[in-house]
């Protein structure tokens, strides 16, 4: 992966800096020293373009992705994946060493470089070392540092233990961060993540607030009574996306029979459904958008 | 015009101080790293005070408009206890080159002792070695000595005076410090320091050259507006608006400029104002601010 994002780096960053960190990743290979690492990877802001998104061929995104599923550097700042590269060279060299500097990395992070340590946790070594720090992680209220562990990013679904996974869906929620960007927000879901999602719904109506039509998302599968009661208010309810996610609960495999009587009300997106016009990403991807 | 206060210790300030500020025109701030009152006893505490001057403090900051920077260092005061400097000196290079940090600082000597010269070589050298500006504390006591002294180890070390800045100059350093190729800041602080009937002296016989002026406020008395007070101030006394503007915004931004990490077009949305306003009490409305109204009853001399 290195080698990868060195080359994709090339491509979109002038000489000098990548002069510097050459001289960096050669320092780094025969003549460590802590504080000159620490000095580059802090430093890497100040050489590299740290304001505009790389703009990236979908074949730069799809070799990273073929390389390591689910991890990508799309919308990422030059210094972003500099900073990445330094700490890969680092993790090639000694692993042990590493977790120690990145700890000491974590507890020294300014956001920015919070966001690049979090959201390259899927390239580093001895992930099981690594669930504790990404759990901390989740517990900030600073929104990019916590997108940097909750979304677009393979980590947590791979790593975290229900209870860990739970909280951060049920905080994403909190914090108005787009579900659809959870990778394996599918596959992760759960019967108590189920019952505490919709126990939120309830304190969100009691309190007159509204409900993202994305919480239902997890609790496809775990349609119960109370659940079913819920879903059939969302198919009754008039703001942007409410009946289509109460339409895609009704869609999934084992609800058809459970949420027989909202079939008429969320009729109209079925077909939409079926030929894939409308998912759980696309409705996520517009309530995104429309902000 | 607007105002850039390079030395000021904004964990000791309130709201109110941000919002009078920002209402008199002070854009951009440094916050040097120093002791806070109450020596540490932790490395730990150390390290959450600077996570706090890149974090929690330059959001503080910019919830009112105003650009936060900061320098990193071990201060003299807290150099004495040995054990400590040298844990603190292990997690400096952890922060010096982060985005948003101008330099080392505030730096230099308080009882000139041996351990303070130690740490104060330490860390020029650090400043060497990362290529950034130095922001030096001077004595109160002895100060005369302790200036030339801090002069000597910094070119001992080989660091180019054209990036250090020293601080807290008075009538009796500042001819030594200007005549070594150094900037000269002066922190307008009632009581101990320099008041700013005597800057105003200062600035005829020695121009604006090389000369910073700065508030230094903190956890004592002091004045968060000592420089637009002061830019008020020169203005009544007859001094032109160029000499105003180049010590109190365009020599800061010059020498701190230096890292990289400090450019104008950063707060390039702050409007100015005219110090006439801030002098004469006018009615100014500023994002719904009244500047009159905001320095009403103050008094413009700090002595
Ligand atoms: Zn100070």
């Amino acid at each position: 992966m290195l080698a990868l994002l060195l080359s994709i780096l090339s491509n979109h960053a002038e000489e000098k800096p990548l002069g510097w960190l050459d001289h960096h990743l050669e320092k780094i290979e025969n003549d460590f020293s802590r504080n000159r690492f620490y000095f580059a990877f802090s430093g890497a802001c100040r050489h590299f373009d740290k304001e505009h998104a790389l703009d990236l061929s979908e074949s730069d995104l799809d070799s990273i992705s073929g390389m390591a599923p689910g991890f990508t550097i799309d919308n990422r700042t030059a210094d972003h994946v500099a900073r990445t590269i330094l700490l890969l060279a680092l993790a090639e060299k000694d692993q042990d060493f590493f977790l120690e500097v990145l700890r000491a990395l974590l507890g020294a992070a300014d956001i920015r470089e919070a966001v690049v340590l979090y959201s390259s946790l899927p390239l580093f070594p001895h992930p099981e070392e690594l669930v504790s720090l990404a759990r901390e992680g989740t517990r900030t209220n600073v929104v990019d540092i916590f997108d940097a562990i909750a979304l677009d990013n393979p980590f947590p679904a791979a790593h975290f233990e229900n209870d860990g996974w739970n909280q951060m869906v049920l905080k994403a929620l909190f914090m108005g961060r787009p579900l659809y960007r959870i990778q394996g927000i599918d596959t992760r879901a759960n019967g108590t993540l189920a019952t505490a999602l919709a126990n939120y719904a309830h304190e969100r109506w009691a309190a007159g607030r509204p409900v993202s039509p994305e919480l239902w998302r997890p609790c496809a599968g775990f349609v119960d009574e109370t659940i079913a009661t819920d879903i059939a208010r969302v198919a009754a309810t008039e703001a942007p996306g409410q009946k289509e996610a109460a339409a895609l609960v009704y869609a999934h495999p084992s609800n058809a029979e459970k949420l027989a009587e909202i079939k008429e009300s969320v009729e109209p997106f079925l077909k939409e459904i079926e030929n894939g016009n409308l998912t759980w990403d696309t409705l996520g991807n517009s309530l995104e958008k429309d902000g | 015009m607007k105002f850039l206060d390079s030395h000021v210790h904004m964990v000791s300030r309130t709201t109110d101080d941000y919002q009078r500020m920002a209402s008199a025109g002070v854009a951009a701030i440094i916050e040097p790293s120093f002791w806070q009152g109450q020596p540490r006893t932790h490395v730990g505490t150390f390290q959450d005070y600077f996570n706090s001057l890149i974090g929690f403090e330059r959001f503080r900051a910019s919830q009112f408009g105003i650009r936060h920077y900061c320098t990193i260092g071990l201060n003299p005061k807290e150099a004495n206890n040995e054990r400590l400097a040298d844990e603190v000196m292990e997690i400096l290079p952890l922060y010096i080159c982060k985005e948003g940090v101008v330099g080392i600082g505030e730096i230099g000597f308080d009882d000139q002792s041996a351990a303070e010269e130690k740490y104060l070589r330490l860390q020029a050298q650090m400043a060497l070695e990362a290529d950034l500006p130095i922001q030096i504390h001077t004595p109160h006591r002895d100060k005369k000595t302790g200036t030339t002294r801090t002069m000597d180890v910094l070119e001992d070390v080989g660091v180019p005076p054209s990036k250090v800045v020293i601080d807290h100059n008075n009538e009796e350093t500042v001819k030594e410090v200007l005549g070594r190729g150094y900037w000269a800041a002066f922190t307008i602080y009632p009581h101990t320091k320099l008041g700013n009937e005597r800057m105003i002296e200062i600035m005829r016989e020695f121009g604006g050259e090389r000369i910073i002026i700065d508030s230094a406020a903190d956890w004592g008395i002091s004045d968060a507006l000592a420089v637009p007070k002061t830019a008020a101030l020169m203005k009544e006394a007859g001094v032109t608006l160029d000499a105003i503007e180049t010590v109190s915004y365009r020599n800061p931004l010059k020498a701190y400029g230096q890292s990289g990490q400090l450019k104008e077009a950063d707060w390039a949305e702050t409007e100015g104002i005219d110090p006439t306003d801030l002098f004469e009490g006018n009615t100014l409305l500023r994002g719904g601010q009244d500047i009159g109204k905001a320095m009403s009853g103050e008094d413009l001399v700090i002595s």
